[in-house]
């Protein structure tokens, strides 16, 4: 098994050639995540892998697939033996064919060798280090517990086992972050020579505690027009390091975007195991629930751990469709939209777009239909406006 | 036909929640009308808003049948809203009966609409049946409340019966009550038939549905009749009664309850307050019939796509057909293009029909906010009714701008009267007296223009009297005063749809504190968003939009894309009931915003 895949080829719309699988367990609950995750459950983390396996194993046959990616919660925290079983129960029901993708969500403390030693033997081929930061007030204000070291111990022991593509993800426009500290942040990143950056605003969702804190006055978020500003140094800091923007918070050297993200943004087909996990088989969107006591029991006893599941419309899926390709910079092609979905681009956007592309927030060639550098900053003001 | 000594026509009166509803599922119970198996709260609230939020809209007759010591009666009950807006159908239910039952909260006591509600049941000469409900409940404090019925109302404690509609303890005292002490209705069934017309609504199949009560002679199945005032004839195609469902028959005589059809197409063609007669031998006099109700409050009704103005239109005419009180004429707005600017009762009503349009129509429309009607006196002597702020003339024109007025009672705890007083000050209300129906609770008296009791004098009342206070409130006359309008500029336009006649004094607070809320209310542009309020060429607040520089999510992968469409889904949604104002779009809640206080 080798590399990463090639780029331009097209997922499968219908039936996944791609994988999802949800790790929760987490060291600690940071404060600005909303993610499906569990603290402190190290007992049933061994249960959480037979449920897993029940849960795959109900595809009955095995599917082979061209992409895995473990994420989470943080998959790094499973033992190594834990991730030598997962990767076992993967091989059997979902085998990677051809140029496939193996992907995993790591945090710098809980990255050892021994484990990356056993994902590399599986053939891990993208190692994604939720970093965040170089600096230690942001990544207190983020609850983030590692330490600059641990970032580029774990570098260095990924370039020694061969894995081909390193990324990692760091958050800007932290409350009170200045642009010089984040641009800081960008060339300690590039210091690092990875393959490939995602770079976040930081959001306040709902109900987590930074959003309690922010709405208790203790916490200021950054005014627009500065988180913007840190956004536009991004794009151009990395641009200028030879990373092409490839979508809104993706960048990548050459040959090195994420394959399995790819298939979100063109909305094709995937699977979603483990609890939260969310799937798209046969137009069909599917969610687990999120609770991991209920998961576990469920897939052990056999029932079905769907929470919420949606069959798409036709028109709904081609709305779908054009919000997410217009989230990468080559945005929803003509020819490929009319194929994926059954629709002209132009029944689907409204009256507006004429007016979006004068406004200077779209462009469109005649060909393919695409956010301008300044659209990017207003993609959901953009894509609402476009129906 | 049933003899009319062995009817009872009567109605329950009450402020709203004491338990009208309750108490008149408890007499379906008893007599028999409906079975327990079929028993579901409220049968006769049965328009799904009214279920909804437990309110009775319209009046509901039911006819039942009672036997008390050998004798078997028929009673004919009509269920009346309990709400000032419907003060008009209260009144016209009490005028087809000889008997009320005043209910009342064993805990909350008498309240603003027991006092007005009274009144007009003594005013048409019924005889009142004073009850005391919700006893059960632990917290009942009957004999403060029957205290309170003695000191206000003038009943006499002896008379007042305890029950509770819930569990139907003492509904039997009840039952003899309403027999013993309201009089049967009198009329001789042989004298040229005299019916009055009290309520009708509009079948699609059926057409017009016409609620009677016979006063004199007998009304029959295949007779031809005579609508008095239209002076038109028809032939009884239908009758019956209610039981409470629709149940034929072919005779009704003095005293009874019923409803009949005729082929009348158009529900224009009959008149609640009518008088029924016969074709052949028609009766001397009609009947005095009714007072029309006027709507108070106006507010403008704007599709929001401009191509649904017919169907709204025809939306509106279907609502009409079963709600004569609400009006509705075509008008055109240079913000909002063709709309509609319909006449209300008052503020429960506007919202209800507002709601019965969203259900009924499906179309996205936008509302304005509400104003009363104005008059103005011309210089040149003429006085024009001002239903909508943009009918304002030029200041040089006006010599004198007038509003309406009305008679406005708070019952409230003793002990908040000091911050209700100041409350109405602020609302230049002036005071008319107090009156004590315990050491702990007053009735006051304002007069007060009618445009500060539905700006938010309502929320007021509650925050003040923390939810205790009850008010109701009648018109007493158009006034001068020293009125202006207020119009508010969005990026140097003059949005017509949100400009509002406000006092002199209050205008500039006023100003500042709309464009404060437009603020809230209205999204970012591309470009930052003037917002002005001015009386005149004179500017008196000004307020800025910035500009939206960043709406993205950074993040979007399998698990959040279901997520993300329903946020655009619900933005979509959110922009049909947006309103292209120039280069800016407005919510439906920024036309509202003129409405509400913040404070
Ligand atoms: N405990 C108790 N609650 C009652 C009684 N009668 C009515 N209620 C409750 O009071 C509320 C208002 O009653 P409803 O009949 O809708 O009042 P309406 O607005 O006058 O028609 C409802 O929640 C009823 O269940 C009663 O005798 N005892
Ligand atoms: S941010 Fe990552 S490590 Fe922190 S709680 Fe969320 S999933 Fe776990
Ligand atoms: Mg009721």
């Amino acid at each position: 098994m080798s590399n990463t895949r090639p780029n331009n080829s097209i997922p499968n719309w219908r039936l996944p050639e791609a994988a999802y699988i949800h790790i929760p367990f987490c060291a600690q609950h940071c404060g600005y995540c909303d993610f499906a995750i569990a603290t402190g459950k190290d007992a049933v983390r061994d249960n959480y892998l037979d449920a897993l396996e029940k849960e795959i194993s109900k595809l009955g046959k095995p599917h082979p697939v061209q992409s895995w990616f473990l994420g989470g919660g943080t998959p790094t925290e499973l033992t190594a033996t834990q991730l030598e079983r997962l990767c076992l129960i993967l091989k059997q029901w979902l085998p990677l064919t051809g140029e496939a993708e193996f992907s995993i969500e790591a945090n710098p403390d809980s990255t050892t060798e021994d484990k990356l030693a056993i994902l590399a033997y599986h053939g891990l081929s993208r190692l994604s280090l939720g970093v965040q930061s170089f600096q230690e007030p942001v990544l207190q204000l983020l609850d983030r517990k590692h330490k600059n070291p641990q970032v580029e111990r774990v570098i260095a022991d990924a370039r020694k086992l061969k894995i081909s593509s390193i990324s990692i993800d760091l958050i800007f426009g932290s409350a009170g972050q200045s642009l010089e500290s984040w641009k800081y942040d960008l060339s300690r990143g590039l210091a690092l020579q990875p393959d490939h950056f995602s770079t976040y605003g930081l959001t306040y969702e709902k109900g987590t505690p930074l959003w309690k804190r922010m709405n208790r006055g203790e916490i200021i978020p950054l005014e627009d027009t500065e988180e913007l500003a840190h956004y536009e140094a991004a794009i151009d800091t990395l641009e200028a390091h030879g990373m092409e923007h490839y979508e809104i918070s993706s960048f990548a050297r050459k040959g090195r975007r994420c394959w399995h993200n790819q298939v979100y943004w063109e909305n094709s087909a995937y699977y979603g195991f483990g609890m939260g996990a969310a799937r798209y088989v046969a137009g069909k969107r599917e969610v687990n629930t999120r609770d991991l006591d209920s998961y576990i029991q469920k897939a052990l006893s056999g029932q079905e751990t769907i929470f919420q599941s949606e069959q798409l419309e036709p028109r709904e899926e081609a709305v779908e469709t054009l919000g997410l390709n217009l989230r990468r910079m080559q945005g929803a092609n003509r020819e490929r939209f009319f194929m994926r979905t059954g629709f002209h681009l132009d029944e689907i956007t409204g009256p507006n777009k004429d007016h979006l592309v004068q406004q200077g927030l779209l462009k469109d060639d005649g060909e393919s239909l695409s956010l301008t550098r300044r659209g990017r900053h207003l993609a959901d003001w953009v894509v609402t406006r476009l129906f | 036909m049933t003899d009319a000594s062995k009817i009872r026509n009567f109605s329950i009166v009450a402020h709203i929640d004491h338990g009208k509803s309750t108490l008149a599922d408890q007499f379906l119970l008893k007599t028999g009308a409906i079975t327990q198996r079929d028993f579901r709260n409220q049968v006769l609230d049965d328009m799904d808003l009214e279920r909804e939020r437990g309110i009775t809209i319209q009046m509901h007759p039911v006819t039942l049948y009672y036997k008390l010591d050998g004798e078997t009666y028929e009673l004919n009950l009509i269920d009346t809203p309990g709400h000032v807006d419907f003060t008009y159908e209260v009144s016209r239910s009490l005028a087809a009966c000889e008997g009320a039952i005043l209910l009342v909260d064993a805990f909350q006591g008498v309240q603003a609409q027991t006092v007005a509600n009274a009144y007009l049941a003594i005013d048409n000469n019924l005889t009142i049946v004073p009850v005391l409900n919700k006893i059960d409940m632990p917290i009942a404090r009957p004999d403060d409340v029957i205290a309170e019925m003695e000191s206000v109302l003038g009943i006499q404690p002896e008379e007042v019966l305890r029950v509770s509609a819930k569990t139907g303890l003492g509904m039997d005292d009840v039952m003899r009550a309403i027999i013993d002490r309201i009089p049967p209705p009198s009329g001789k069934p042989d004298a040229p038939l005299k019916a009055l017309i009290y309520n009708s609504h509009f079948d699609s199949y059926k057409g017009v549905v016409i609620y009677i009560r016979v006063v004199e002679g007998t009304l029959r199945k295949g007779q031809r009749i005579k609508f008095m005032r239209g002076n038109t004839d028809h032939e009884v195609a239908e009758m019956g009664q209610f039981r409470p469902n629709p149940t034929p028959c072919n005779v009704l005589g003095p005293g009874q309850v019923g409803f009949f059809m005729a082929q009348v197409r158009k529900l224009d063609d009959v008149h609640i307050g009518d008088t029924v007669t016969e074709a052949n031998r028609p009766t001397a006099a009609a009947l005095p019939g009714y007072k029309e109700p006027q709507p108070m409050v106006f507010s403008g009704l704007y599709p929001t796509n401009n191509d649904d103005f017919e169907e709204l239109r025809e939306a509106l005419m279907k609502l009409r057909l079963n709600d004569a009180s609400f009006t509705y004429l075509p008008e055109v707005s240079e913000g909002l293009g063709f709309g509609f600017r319909c006449g209300f009762l008052g503020m429960l009503h506007r919202e209800i029909i507002q709601q019965r349009l969203e259900r009924e129509s499906q179309l996205d429309v936008v509302q304005t906010a509400p104003n009363v009607t104005y008059e103005i006196l011309n210089r040149n002597g003429e006085v024009i009714v001002i239903d909508n702020p943009q009918k304002v003339p030029v200041d040089g024109q006006i010599e004198e701008f007038r509003e309406p007025f009305v008679k406005i009672s708070f019952l409230v705890p003793a002990k908040n009267i000091g911050d209700l007083m100041q409350m109405c000050a602020e609302r230049r209300g002036i005071y008319q007296r107090t009156e004590y129906l315990s050491t702990s609770r007053a009735i006051l008296v304002y007069e007060m223009p009618l445009a500060e009791v539905i700006y938010d004098l309502y929320d007021k009342l509650k925050s003040v009297t923390h939810g205790y206070g009850t008010m109701d409130y009648e018109f007493l006359a158009y006034r001068a005063a020293d009125l202006v309008r207020l119009d508010v500029l969005v990026h140097h336009n003059r949005v017509d749809a949100l400009s509002t006649i406000v006092h002199r004094s209050s205008a500039d607070k006023r100003g500042r504190k709309l464009l404060k809320k437009l603020r809230e209310e209205i999204d970012r542009h591309m470009f930052e968003v003037v917002l002005q309020a001015a009386v005149g060429s004179r500017i008196i607040a000004r307020e800025s939009i910035a500009a939206l520089k960043k709406d993205v999510t950074a993040k979007c992968y399998g698990g959040d894309i279901t997520r993300k469409r329903k946020l655009w889904a619900k933005q979509a949604e959110g922009k049909k009931r947006m309103k292209q104002v120039g280069q800016v779009e407005l919510p439906q809640e920024a036309f509202l915003a003129v409405l509400e206080s913040d404070d």
